[in-house]
């Protein structure tokens, strides 16, 4: 009698619970609709049911297989086929379809695949779910595993997609309840092996699950609704792979471009793809913007903020930043700005002369020693140009001039200015300048030492993972020595810096690098595209009688500037044996290289990345994941056996007892803390029928608390732990 | 563990089992005055008459061919009726020291409690001491000494309690207990001819003994299992219904008598299982409970394994 209670009791409850994961599922299928291309739904619902209900009926298998292959045919036919259903012509249609769409599968051809096939196939996806949660809800009572499933799938789909699930959560949440309570109850009985209740006790027990579900739905639908407490990923992440930069995220990530102040450097930032101008021009031309004078440790500010002005109303414009004696070629180019992206400075080649814009300027304002040109309309205010073009004298350094130069004699003021270095610059730092530069004669040769050095393979170039330094850090110092990784504001600074402990003058240059080369015009000019992520800084180095010379210490920049050996074509052949790496030779093939890199980097940008396809993954990688976690001791011991029977010895045997011991403890024998690993070998002994515990445990014993653990056995213990490891998987 | 180490530990063995064939019933209390023997500390047994608390002793001492005294002690017994006497020989022309049952090496003092403090501090003295003093003269006590005294915990009427401190010296203290219907079936039939105690042999020798408990000194103690015996000790001072803890010389006798048991479970190291063993026989009789505590009803025994439900054990290979 009371068996048959049982049973009884134990069919309602497993109903109840197998129903729930109808509704469970059914939750699966409902966003589908949405996200997918399937329509119809509600047939494949009603075929989940039919699936659901002729699992539940135990049916053998000749008698439920059948049935559930008729249904499904039966929904084919509906959707899709216009003969009657078996008919001949039903048959060959059905069977032409079967063999293209294994052929198109044989040749990995998805996209060829009917929409008939796909959904025969998921009809049997159908099918076999029908199998798996019959199986985990009434024959293994796993219950909590599929509802957690079911959470991360919803909330996954509503973050990713455009699928509300609100009520589905609701709806998930009320059954999910339901059907824990229940499968929870009803293994407590189990547990505890209560065969009979009174019919009270059922009340007494079903009464605070209906209060706890009927409460907690009341209060989820009348309770006001937290808006998402995490901003919507998708944005943020699209916007970040795009390179199109976030609104302020506000965890200091800066995006990159032009800005004034630079007295903070350092620190990461987001790439920006955003076009600032495009400049037509005969080539690629550094566009400078402004120089800086004074290093802080930390960034860089000008000593001097009340230089003159010179005023220019025709446009002429003379920056003295090279002597004549330096060979110049006439060249003009035009920029025209992004009007979203306009700068309140002008950007400039080197040796410009001239300027003129095609909308009105009363004149022109600039200095010569931070090198920055203003344009300013009549009532006196900065106007940020549009377009304007320039007229330039393109400098080309003698290199032979470079290195004749006489070292003593700068003159007095820019020694001043630009030699200047922080009190407090830690003494490594020149003595590396010293160092690099030990076996150089000459300026030029100095200076392209440390350039050099600043290209080598020591040194990273990334704009994330960049350090900003620290209160009593310097900046300079942090990057050459501690960090290693940083873009251009990190190479071009510790240049200047390097230079200036050696007494070298120099200053730090801002603009743009020359950009990407887009399209080449009849008239020989080319069209370069500047975006924020051009935005660059150099370094200037004062040559005596020939005045301010650009280099590029950064990481995969070039420097566009001319340098012209000097030489007669006798000693440039006699000498190139000595220094193959004159600037002039080796100008080319980084160039190239440089374009590639720049490009391919574009276009793997531009890609347009399938969130369907990124969110599938995911969640695949998620499952995998969350099963491989859950059975992770199935797979660790059979790992672990296979490792352990090579090695015996005491370290070993140790790792063997405490796996066996988390084992147990997941297999819920936990080793209590007041117990003795003698008791509880014991118990688990008791439990599992077994000696073998109590051996393992005497000779874990030793190992603890014994003076000197013989070594003797340990690969006989490594059979009783695999004895015992299969009986504990087998048995608990 | 060597061979002669293995065949002490048989000895041991033999001893236990001759005590068997004279007690039925009570091996755990036979084996721990064993423990209590090696660990050079002495017994209390606590229990009803005729339980056969003396039988016990005498069986020990007989298999143990050592001297055996007993001390009845009662409401006027003096002193020197325990340490003994100097008696004039007026053949001599001097005093001469009359030994008394103290100066043997099993001595059984029964009922303890029966007699006035003064008598009883001459006993407890010469436990501590190892030596006791007559006449101005120190003696020292033969070897081994092994005292087991015995009081009758259900009469209160003109007994003198032991005071706490006096508790102390005994290592460990035991119950007796009723034996089992079966048992005491067995009993009957076992007294029906000859009483069992007469045809127990000897099995060791004296200074086997002294050796064995020699040995017991050697057996080694992992820090982390000293560790956790001042932690039970310790908690037994900072529970919440004890009013006076357990003393560090408790700590003493719970490794000494670890490291018995040890060896009569042929080890050669302690493990703590040894340990929570012993703890509520050792330490028991050293807690005073705070009034409320009493008043609960509860037992020392019962505070003593809560202290062992909350120490944790160690089971790492931290401390080697």
């Amino acid at each position: 009698m009371a068996l048959k209670n049982m049973h009884n009791r134990q069919a309602i409850l497993d109903t109840i619970v197998y129903i729930g994961s109808f509704f469970l599922f059914w939750e699966w299928l409902r966003p589908l609709e949405q996200i997918t291309d399937t329509a119809d739904i509600f047939i494949f619902v009603l075929y989940t049911a039919f699936c659901f209900f002729l699992s539940y009926m135990q049916l053998k298998w000749w008698i439920g297989s059948p049935l559930k292959l008729v249904g499904l045919l039966f929904i084919l036919d509906g959707l899709f086929f216009y003969d009657p259903f078996l008919s001949k012509e039903w048959r060959i249609q059905f069977i032409n379809e079967i063999q293209f769409n294994i052929s198109a599968m044989m040749n990995q051809e998805w996209w060829e695949m009917t929409s008939i096939f796909r959904s025969l196939l998921f009809l049997i996806l159908l099918w076999l779910m029908s199998y798996l949660l019959y199986y985990w809800f009434v024959v293994a009572k796993r219950v909590v595993f599929f509802v957690l499933l079911t959470f991360i799938y919803l909330t996954v789909i509503d973050t990713f997609t455009a699928y509300d699930g609100t009520y589905a959560i609701v709806r998930t949440f009320l059954i999910s309840l339901i059907i824990v309570g229940l499968a929870n109850f009803q293994r407590i009985l189990m547990k505890e092996k209560i065969f009979r209740i009174p019919k009270d006790k059922y009340v007494s027990w079903i009464m605070p699950l209906v209060t706890v579900i009927l409460l907690s739905s009341i209060i989820g639908y009348a309770a006001p609704k937290f808006s998402p407490q995490w901003p919507d990923p998708v944005p943020f992440i699209k916007s970040a792979a795009a390179g199109a930069g976030g609104e302020g995220s506000g965890s200091g990530i800066k995006k990159v471009g032009y800005g004034e102040n630079d007295e903070r450097l350092g620190g990461s930032f987001v790439q920006d793809e955003t076009v600032v101008f495009h400049a037509t021009v005969e080539n690629g031309q550094y566009w400078k913007i402004e120089t800086k004078d004074v290093y802080t440790g930390k960034g860089w500010v000008r000593s001097n903020d009340d230089e003159p002005f010179v005023d220019s109303t025709d446009g002429s414009i003379e920056m003295n930043d090279f002597s004549p004696v330096v060979e110049t070629v006439s060249k003009n180019g035009e920029l025209a700005f992004n009007p979203t992206e306009k700068l309140p400075k002008l950007a400039y080649p080197y040796g410009v002369s001239s300027v003129s814009a095609n909308e009105p300027v009363a004149f022109y304002s600039y200095r010569q020693q931070s090198n920055e040109i203003y344009a300013l309309n009549t009532e006196g205010d900065t106007t940020e140009l549009i377009q304007y073009e320039v007229g330039f004298h393109e400098p080309t350094y003698s290199l032979k001039a470079l290195r004749e130069v006489d070292e003593n004699a700068d003159p007095e003021e820019v020694k001043e200015q630009y030699t200047q270095v922080p009190e407090n610059l830690p003494e490594r730092v020149q003595e590396l300048a010293l160092e690099l530069t030990a076996e150089e004669t000459n300026r030029y040769d100095k200076a392209k030492a440390i350039e050099d050095y600043l290209d080598s393979a020591r040194f990273q170039y990334s704009t994330t993972g960049v350090a900003v330094p620290g209160e009593d850090e310097d900046y300079v110092d942090q990057f050459l020595f501690e960090t290693q990784i940083g873009y251009c504001d990190n190479f071009s600074t510790s240049m200047v810096v390097l230079l200036r402990s050696l007494d070298i003058p120099a200053r730090w240059v801002k603009g743009f690098a020359p950009g990407e080369e887009m399209d080449q015009l009849e008239n020989g000019q080319r069209v370069y595209e500047v975006t924020n992520a051009n935005a660059h800084s150099w370094v200037e180095v004062y040559f005596p009688e020939i005045g301010w010379v650009p280099f590029e210490p950064t990481k995969g920049f070039f420097n566009p500037t001319d340098f012209t050996s000097g030489l007669d074509l006798e000693e440039l052949i006699n000498n190139q044996e000595d220094k193959p790496d004159v600037p002039a030779s080796n100008m080319e093939e980084p160039k190239e290289e440089e374009k590639e890199e720049n490009s391919t980097a574009a276009r793997n940008w531009s890609i347009d990345i399938d969130w369907k396809d990124v969110f599938v993954g995911a969640s695949v990688l998620l499952i995998v994941g969350l099963i491989l976690y859950v059975t992770r001791f199935k797979w660790l011991t059979w790992y672990k056996i296979k490792k352990y029977r090579k090695k015996a010895d005491l370290e070993t045997y140790v790792k063997e007892y405490k796996f066996l011991l988390a084992l147990l403890a997941k297999k819920g024998l936990k080793l209590q803390s007041d117990q003795t690993l003698r008791e509880f070998a014991i118990e688990v002994d008791k439990k599992l029928h077994t000696i073998e515990m109590r051996r393992l445990t005497s000779q874990y014993e030793k190992i603890l608390y014994k003076k000197d653990p013989d070594e003797t056995q340990w690969g006989k213990l490594t059979e009783h732990w695999e004895t015992l490891i299969n009986r504990i998987l087998t048995n608990l | 563990m060597t061979q002669q180490t293995f065949l002490m530990n048989h000895k041991v063995g033999k001893l236990l089992s001759n005590i068997k064939k004279v007690i039925i019933g009570k091996d755990e209390v036979a084996k721990l005055s064993v423990v209590a023997l090696l660990a050079k500390g002495h017994v209390l047994l606590e229990d009803v008459p005729g339980v056969g608390k003396t039988m016990l002793v005498r069986a020990l001492a007989k298999s143990l061919s050592c001297d055996f005294t007993r001390i009845q002690f009662t409401p006027d017994l003096l002193p020197s009726d325990v340490t003994g006497v100097s008696i004039y020989n007026p053949k001599e022309l001097q005093f001469e020291f009359r030994p008394g049952p103290i100066l043997g090496n099993i001595v059984l003092a029964d009922e303890i409690n029966r007699t006035s403090p003064k008598t009883q501090s001459a006993l407890l003295e010469g436990m501590e001491e190892k030596s006791i003093t007559v006449d101005g003269t120190s003696i020292p006590l033969n070897k081994p000494f092994f005292v087991m005294a015995t009081q009758n915990p259900i009469e209160y009427e003109g007994t003198y309690p032991l005071p706490e401190a006096q508790l102390d010296r005994f290592l460990l203290k035991l119950n007796m207990g009723y034996p089992s219907q079966l048992e005491e079936i067995e009993m009957l039939k076992r007294t029906s001819g000859t009483h069992p105690i007469d045809s127990i042999e000897a099995i060791m020798e004296k200074e086997e003994l002294i050796e064995l408990q020699q040995q017991v000194d050697d057996i080694f103690i992992n820090e982390s299992i000293q560790r956790y015996i001042v932690d039970i000790v310790s908690g037994t001072r900072e529970h919440a219904k004890v009013f006076l803890g357990a003393s560090p010389r408790a700590s003493i006798a719970l490794m000494k008598a670890a490291k018995a048991y040890a060896l009569i479970q042929d080890r050669d190291y302690v493990v703590p299982d040894d340990v929570k063993y012993l703890a509520p026989f050792v330490l028991s009789h050293r807690l005073i409970l705070t009034s409320e505590g009493k008043f609960e009803g509860k037992s020392e025994r019962a505070i003593v394994e809560e202290v062992l439900a909350q120490v944790k054990v160690p089971i790492d290979r931290g401390v080697q």
